[in-house]
């Protein structure tokens, strides 16, 4: 609008002749077309791309694939709207449409996401309102854009960015020096969470944490000859999984990782430190640097060697 | 919103009479902004310097050139609602992903994707170990000389979908993944190793599932596959003979089955259930052959492994008042490992195991339910209660401290206030306790009493506290600020030693700044702070007789003489601050800049709670990162434009993980690992793109 007003369309010769244009275009206006959806002409009357929140562009997605009979029309998510259509004389600004979905909007959440479960209540959204987004009032146009071709949520390259909206702490954590490749949109939060909700815990794509993990890091899974019971259980006891300061996402480096369970026999209950020595005596080098436990508990997650040897047992063949 | 003056259609209709071609300019305007667009990028990068870390996942490690290539072609065929997609990124770079879509909307569709995943060490190796990605290496074979250990996974997937009408749809997707290369590992007495990977992973995803208006089905199968070309790593010395502790076993060839049915059912607007009822098996039968020869006589070909798993959940959500909402939810799932016991090693009479093998099965019930309450000036109060139930078995003798159950209370209080124009937000608080069954005396294979000091992490006794704070506020018209605070304090009980406390707070702030239609900024900083205590015991003998320590702490230490209770205390500090800045300062020109810090510490305390035990300083372990991104576009038509994009990383280290550590290898030199302190990166990449 401002540019045809920096155009000087507004000088009154000049919209003489526009009105001119409007009494010979009468019957175009009368006969008003839809531009994008079914029946949207008496809202794209009004609504087009010099909107703050551009509408026509949902014509280039899904939702405004004509040929497809189950695409809605605008009033399918926003309502009929008569009083926003036709603004009752006496009132001081336009009533807004029945539904509305932005930030500011007071339409209810629970009704907004109803416009949208209508229909896309099946598949991965059958547990939409068991889960925690729904109880904590998260609306679908929180992290979705609709009346865009590109909706950022949808995109390795972005989807993070649109989690993080909320979720300050995991947006610090994918950004320590032990991460998954987040950031480079190789690993995205959909690859591990269906936020539309699951029957499992935190909203996990699989039916566990452990199960999750497996889709990408198989070998772990077992049964082995010789397994170690907290990574057969949860795969979170020892991995935080968003980032951590410790090689392999460990939540805390070894030795003090295996400290937390193991009995105080042995070498287990030594302390770190510097002294020379790669074995395991109290102080050296080895209960301390590199992989610490890990120099010679290779096999950690498991293990399928019959050797019969102690070291077997321990995972260290 | 634009002002409801002179609508741009009525506008545009006046111009056709007075301006016919200029309405024929508007068709073609609406036609862009209504068809799906393409675009074609293309150009080339430069990064200046060898790296490990900016480069770890993005292929751009190596000083040198890299084409810039990426695709997002989107063509519709409105007659028939048939979509043709191709989308290619980064395809110059070692992370590529391609995928290619057909799909007739409404009816059916496939596609095909492919995508690659390098994962850099970011460490340098210098070793004389010579076939380090081969199942035979041994050490002085070769001259020393740097290593890179690197891995890289190759995905490709196919997949495809049917809505055959009344509801019913159909879909199945198919993952092949090929993961090879190498990975440090280490082998016992502080030798160097290293994990030679050749894997392949295959999962099938495949469904069947039915829509209505209140009803919601999904019937499901999911297989996986994991297949390991190498079983077992032989590590010799410098003169060839075997190390003692080899061959190291490599994972398993494993797979896994589950069939699963999924609904829901909305009984009214405002009442809903959901379920799933999964069965599941997973499969461990790779043949023992190529370990055979050190093994006990009477094992059988393969460990026959076998984990069957169900999971049964149900839930349900309603809104039985306006203003009140409840919901509910049950779960139960169970993983029983029905793997056959054998014995593998011959342990000694006072082993703390008994040879056999240990199937690990684990039944878990939850139960959670949540009354929602909405108060007036858009405030809701919500409380829950979830109660969690833990079983899992154990072997007749075993090392670590064991109970077969745990129970975890949880109440949660929620304040929230949303639908606010100026100020919405939450206070939440959460409560939990948890306990279980008494603890198992650890015994050892000969009966006597093995060590009971430990209440391990998962296992002991935890009273857990948790307040959560978020506060979004527009004070302004043009500002946005979000606040998020949230601080957790959990006290471990149960056995004499291990987890005592643990504490994490975190606070972010955000600030979202729009100078004008024109300019947007962002600015956030974070910090969190999370501390844990755990006590120890020095060298302990597994009995009696005990040296007395300090009665206020509450700990004895079965030890012999001259050792004692030790305690760490942990820490780890994170600290980022970022500012981002948007703007089109020109009709044809966008300018995006973000700059950002963040820096970790971990701190490793050791003190002595026994008096006398040395216990050493160990220095704190930093990383620091600053990264700047600078990205300019330039329209140089309406479908066509150069990019600019400019990338500074630092990444420093300070940190004692690798420094002066020596590998026991037989090998000369022996083997050293190093990573760089200070990495910096520059990156520019000029590309010209092109939009259809």
């Amino acid at each position: 609008m401002s540019d045809l007003r920096k155009a000087g369309l507004f000088h009154a010769p000049m919209l003489a002749l526009v009105l001119v244009g409007v009494f010979f275009a009468g019957d175009a206006l009368a006969q008003r077309q839809d531009k994008v959806l079914k029946g949207d002409a008496q809202c794209t009357r009004c609504h087009d791309e010099t909107e703050e929140y551009p509408v026509l562009a949902i014509a280039k997605t899904k939702h405004g694939t004509l040929a497809d009979g189950r695409t809605p029309t605008c009033t399918s998510c926003h309502g009929v709207s008569d009083l926003h259509v036709n603004r009752p004389p006496d009132a001081k600004e336009r009533p807004k449409p029945d539904r509305s979905f932005s930030k500011t909007s007071k339409t209810p959440i629970a009704e907004r996401n109803q416009a949208c479960l209508a229909c896309h209540q099946g598949g991965n959204r059958i547990h939409w309102q068991m889960s925690m987004h729904a109880g904590r009032d998260v609306a679908c146009t929180s992290c979705h854009d609709v009346h865009t071709q590109h909706d950022k949520v949808r995109d390795k390259d972005y989807q993070a960015e649109a989690c993080f909206a909320c979720h300050k702490e995991v947006r610090a954590q994918v950004n320590r020096p032990s991460r998954h490749p987040i950031r480079e949109g190789k690993v995205v939060c959909a690859d591990c969470h269906n936020p539309h909700g699951t029957a499992g815990e935190k909203m996990l794509l699989r039916d566990s944490v452990n199960d999750t993990c497996y889709t990408c890091h198989m070998e772990k899974r077992g049964p082995f000859v010789r397994t170690h019971a907290p990574v057969q259980e949860n795969c979170a006891i020892c991995h935080n999984p968003h980032g951590t300061a410790n090689d392999n996402l460990l939540k805390v480096r070894a030795p003090w990782l295996c400290q937390q369970c193991h009995e105080p026999t042995s070498h287990r209950g030594n302390l770190a430190g510097f002294e020379p020595g790669t074995g395991n005596t109290n102080r050296t080098r080895g209960i301390t640097q590199a992989r610490s436990c890990l120099n010679c508990h290779t096999n950690i997650h498991g293990t399928n060697n019959v050797f019969n040897d102690s070291g077997e047992r321990s995972f260290r063949r | 919103m634009r002002p409801h003056g002179i609508p741009l259609t009525a506008l545009a209709a006046g111009l056709l009479g007075a301006f016919p071609p200029a309405f024929a300019q508007e068709d073609e305007d609406l036609r862009m902004l209504t068809t799906p667009q393409s675009t074609v990028e293309a150009g080339v990068g430069y990064v200046d310097n060898d790296n490990l870390r900016f480069g770890m996942f993005n292929g751009l490690h190596e000083q040198g050139a890299y084409g810039l290539l990426g695709v997002d072609i989107n063509r519709r065929d409105d007659a028939t609602g048939t979509w043709l997609r191709f989308q290619g990124r980064n395809l110059g770079l070692e992370s590529r992903d391609l995928r290619f879509e057909h799909e007739r909307q409404g009816s059916w569709g496939y596609f095909i994707d492919f995508s690659q995943i390098p994962r850099i060490s970011p460490y340098v190796v210098n070793t004389t170990l010579g076939g380090i990605d081969t199942t035979v290496q041994r050490e002085g074979a070769v001259p020393a000389r740097d290593v890179r250990l690197e891995t890289r996974r190759d995905r490709i997937g196919l997949g495809g979908s049917m809505q055959f009408g009344s509801g019913f749809d159909g879909g199945v997707k198919v993952r092949n993944e090929r993961k090879e290369g190498t990975r440090l590992w280490g082998q016992a007495s502080g030798r160097f190793m290293v994990e030679p990977i050749d894997w392949e992973t295959n999962q099938v995803d495949a469904s069947v599932g039915f829509t209505g208006e209140r009803l919601q089905l999904v019937a499901a199968y999911y297989g996986a596959a994991f297949q390991n070309a190498n079983s077992f790593v032989d590590k010799l010395n410098a003169a060839g003979t075997p190390q003692a502790v080899t061959p190291v076993a490599l994972p398993p060839d494993n797979q896994s089955h589950q069939l699963s049915f999924t609904g829901g059912y909305s009984f009214t607007p405002s009442t809903r259930a959901t379920f799933k009822v999964a069965h599941g098996q997973i499969k461990q039968e790779e043949r023992f052959s190529a370990g055979i020869a050190g093994a006990l006589p009477g094992i059988p070909e393969n460990l026959g492994g076998r984990i069957d798993t169900t999971l049964l959940q149900a839930g349900i959500s309603s809104r039985p008042l306006p203003k009140l909402g409840l919901r509910a939810d049950l779960r139960y799932e169970d993983r029983d490992d029905k793997t056959p016991v054998y014995v593998y090693t011959a342990p000694g009479a006072t082993s703390t195991h008994d040879g056999r093998n240990e199937p690990r099965s684990f039944e878990n019930v939850n139960g959670k339910a949540e009354a929602s309450y909405l108060l007036p000036a858009g405030f809701t109060v919500t409380g829950g209660l979830e109660q969690e139930n833990r079983k899992r078995n154990t072997s007749a003798v075993r090392s670590v401290s064991f109970r077969d159950e745990t129970e975890e209370t949880s109440y949660k209080l929620d304040l929230r206030r949303s639908l606010s124009d100026t100020i919405n937000g939450a206070v939440t608080l959460v409560r939990s306790e948890r306990t279980g069954s008494d603890w198992y005396v650890n015994t050892r294979n000969d009966g006597s009493v093995g060590s009971n000091l430990i209440h391990p992490l998962h296992l002991a006794d935890r009273d857990r506290d948790k307040v959560r704070l978020t506060l979004d506020w527009v004070p302004t018209e043009p500002l946005s600020i979000t606040l998020v605070a949230e601080g957790a304090n959990d006290e471990y009980s149960g056995r004499t030693l291990g987890p005592r406390e643990g504490k994490a707070e975190f606070y972010s702030i955000d600030l979202a700044y729009t100078f004008s239609e024109k300019w947007q900024a962002v600015a956030w900083t974070s910090r969190s702070d999370t501390r844990a205590e755990q006590s120890s015991c020095l060298g302990a003998a597994a009995t009696p007789p005990a040296i007395p320590v300090p009665t206020n702490i509450g700990l004895t230490c079965p030890t012999t003489g001259g050792n004692g209770v030790w305690e760490a205390r942990l820490r780890n500090v994170g600290e980022a601050v970022g500012l981002g800045l948007k703007g089109k300062p020109t009709g044809v020109l966008e300018l995006g800049a973000e700059i950002s810090y963040t820096k970790d510490r971990g701190e490793f305390q050791q003190v002595a709670i026994t008096p006398g035990i040395i216990t050493p300083a160990i220095p704190d372990a930093v990383y620091t990162s600053t990264r700047l991104k600078i990205d300019a576009r330039y329209a140089l038509t309406k479908r066509s434009g150069a990019r600019l994009q400019y990338i500074y990383d630092r990444f420093e280290v300070d940190d004692w993980y690798w420094t002066g550590w020596v590998y026991a290898d037989s090998g000369t030199p022996a083997t050293t690992v190093r990573q760089d302190p200070v990495q910096q990166v520059h990156f520019i990449g000029a590309t010209y793109y092109y939009q259809f």
